[in-house]
């Protein structure tokens, strides 16, 4: 299998936070591609939910977003958002949800709402649809982007999703369930979201960690970063062959 | 009782500066027919709420009906951005309120209950509630009256007239909707009159009482719109029609006279929805 892509090393290690037997909620795109395959290699028992009411979908083809047909492909149920986000999230029983974000703050927190651009101008996004209700009540979150330094701020611009301290305090006191985000994939590294702060992990090979530390302008501890394996080819394949072969999401 | 209305009778119920829902959800079941209809009407000042926002939102804000908008963002999938709805409300030309899917679908759910409200985790701590007023008519943080913990406290929602686009209905309104419901129910619920837009209308006792969605004493009319969705899709019947929501989502973006040009083609230049399916390239569904 030939060299790896740096965005497909992000969806390999995103996949090694998932541990086998989880209840997750994920939106489209790498958070998706990660959680099945997870599923398809050492996590067979996990269980995928989308907010619109579908719950372990198998897709096989490439969909346009969660409220493409595609996507609910061999589903083994199909119901509302007060199933999957009320009953199953609110209610406790969701033990990870997998984000995107514009920006992350060193709690975690994330915004997917509103940037505002290098004229000045602001520009709006998604919103958050599910994200702050993964956010706010999710067992634990992993947030997964593109290690972009102006994506980490000491305040995210729009707070969209709460992370894992709440106005300095813990997000317990504010109200919050869960654990709040929990780790942080890029395509350059896995960094640890705990109560004091960010914590680099792991780099992906070839990385070097200085370097890493140097694009992340936001307090980022940095002792015993340990180097990541590379993606196995039966990862690779597993992809580039089922799960993004358009190769829109990883190329 | 029949509840067989037509489509035009039916957005000419539409009051301007009344609170309307749709259904839709991105690029699948957005009553695209009834948008259309209001738009060519010229209604104005209405407000929208609708849980998650798609092609039938972009539209109706974009046709210059909405001053006031209660979702929780959306997008065109891959398609693109709500950019008539993120140009409004950047424009101040609308006033929107943005929730967690889950609030605005509690808020609903809290209406169709008759509840006097519903506490919900969600939403506490973001920039989301912050952004309602601390004597919102809408949204509040209080205290659980039995632990003292601090939750947002939704009011329920319910609009004067709910559009949902469904499978089957039967012409006393039983409805069945395939595939995932989202917000659907919680909204037919909550509505003061629930509109149906249906691929098919068979009589009283011709579905199956199980598959049942949305039941006939919450509905107060069913259209008969084959395709009624298109170019967005409806699962098992049709897929979303990709040349069509890329010439969409291509002007949304663009805005101005090629947004305007857009709407004067497909819009208000046609008379009824199967003259659109045909200028835009759907089949009326069987």
């Amino acid at each position: 299998m030939s060299a790896w892509t740096p965005r497909e090393m992000m969806v390999v290690a995103a996949s090694h936070e998932i541990a086998d037997g989880e209840l997750i909620l994920v939106g489209l795109g790498v958070p998706q591609i990660a959680a099945l395959l997870a599923k398809a290699t050492h996590a067979p028992d996990v269980t995928l939910a989308l907010e619109l009411g579908v719950i372990a979908a198998h897709p096989t083809e490439s969909a346009m977003g969660i409220a493409d047909p595609r996507m609910w492909q061999g589903a083994q149920a199909v119901c509302g958002m007060i199933d999957v986000l009320g009953y199953l999230l609110h209610g406790g029983r969701v033990t990870m949800g997998i984000l995107g974000a514009l920006e992350v703050d060193t709690a975690g927190s994330a915004n997917s709402s509103v940037i505002t651009q290098n004229d000045g101008t602001k520009r709006r996004f998604t919103g958050s649809g599910g994200a702050n209700d993964i956010a706010s009540l999710a067992g634990r979150v992993m947030i997964v982007m593109s290690h972009d330094p102006r994506k980490f701020r000491d305040r995210v611009e729009f707070l969209t999703s709460p992370g894992r301290r709440v106005n300095g305090g813990p997000r317990a006191a504010a109200g919050l369930s869960g654990l709040g985000t929990a780790s942080i994939v890029t395509d350059r590294a896995v960094i640890d979201v705990d109560d004091d702060g960010l914590r680099l992990r792991s780099v992906h090979p070839g990385e070097d960690a200085a370097a890493v530390v140097a694009d992340t302008p936001v307090a980022l501890r940095s002792d015993g970063v340990v180097e990541a394996p590379p993606p196995s080819s039966n990862e690779l394949r597993l992809i580039r062959e089922e799960f993004d072969t358009q190769g829109w999401y990883t190329s | 009782m029949s509840k067989l209305a037509s489509l035009e009778e039916s957005a000419a119920s539409v009051e301007d500066g009344s609170h309307i829902a749709f259904g839709g959800f991105a690029i699948t079941r957005c009553v695209v027919a009834v948008a259309h209809a209001l738009v060519r009407a010229r209604r104005r000042d209405l407000t929208l709420s609708q849980v998650v926002g798609g092609f039938d939102t972009d539209l109706l804000v974009g046709g210059g009906c909405v001053t006031r908008l209660a979702y929780s963002g959306g997008s065109l999938d891959r398609f693109g951005s709500l950019h008539a709805v993120n140009r409004a409300i950047l424009e101040h030309e609308i006033d929107a309120e943005e929730y967690s899917s889950l609030a605005l679908t509690l808020r609903l759910h809290a209406g169709g209950l008759g509840l006097p409200f519903i506490p919900t985790r969600s939403m506490l701590g973001s920039d989301l509630i912050a952004d309602f007023a601390d004597n919102s008519d809408a949204v509040r943080t209080g205290s659980d009256p039995f632990t003292g913990a601090t939750v947002a406290l939704l009011a329920p929602l319910r609009p004067d007239v709910a559009f949902i686009h469904v499978d089957v209905a039967d012409e006393a309104g039983n409805a069945t909707i395939g595939g995932p419901t989202w917000g659907m129910r919680e909204t037919a619920f909550a509505a003061k009159r629930t509109v149906l837009l249906t691929e098919a209308v068979v009589a009283v006792g011709a579905i199956d009482p199980n598959s049942v969605a949305i039941p006939a004493p919450v509905v107060s009319s069913v259209i008969h719109a084959p395709s009624g969705a298109f170019p967005t899709a409806v699962v098992g019947r049709y897929d979303y029609n990709r040349e069509h929501l890329t010439a969409y989502a291509a002007a949304s973006k663009a805005g101005g006279s090629a947004y305007a040009e857009f709407l004067d083609e497909y819009v208000f230049a046609v008379n009824s929805h199967a003259e659109y399916l045909a200028l835009a390239g759907g089949e009326p569904s069987a």
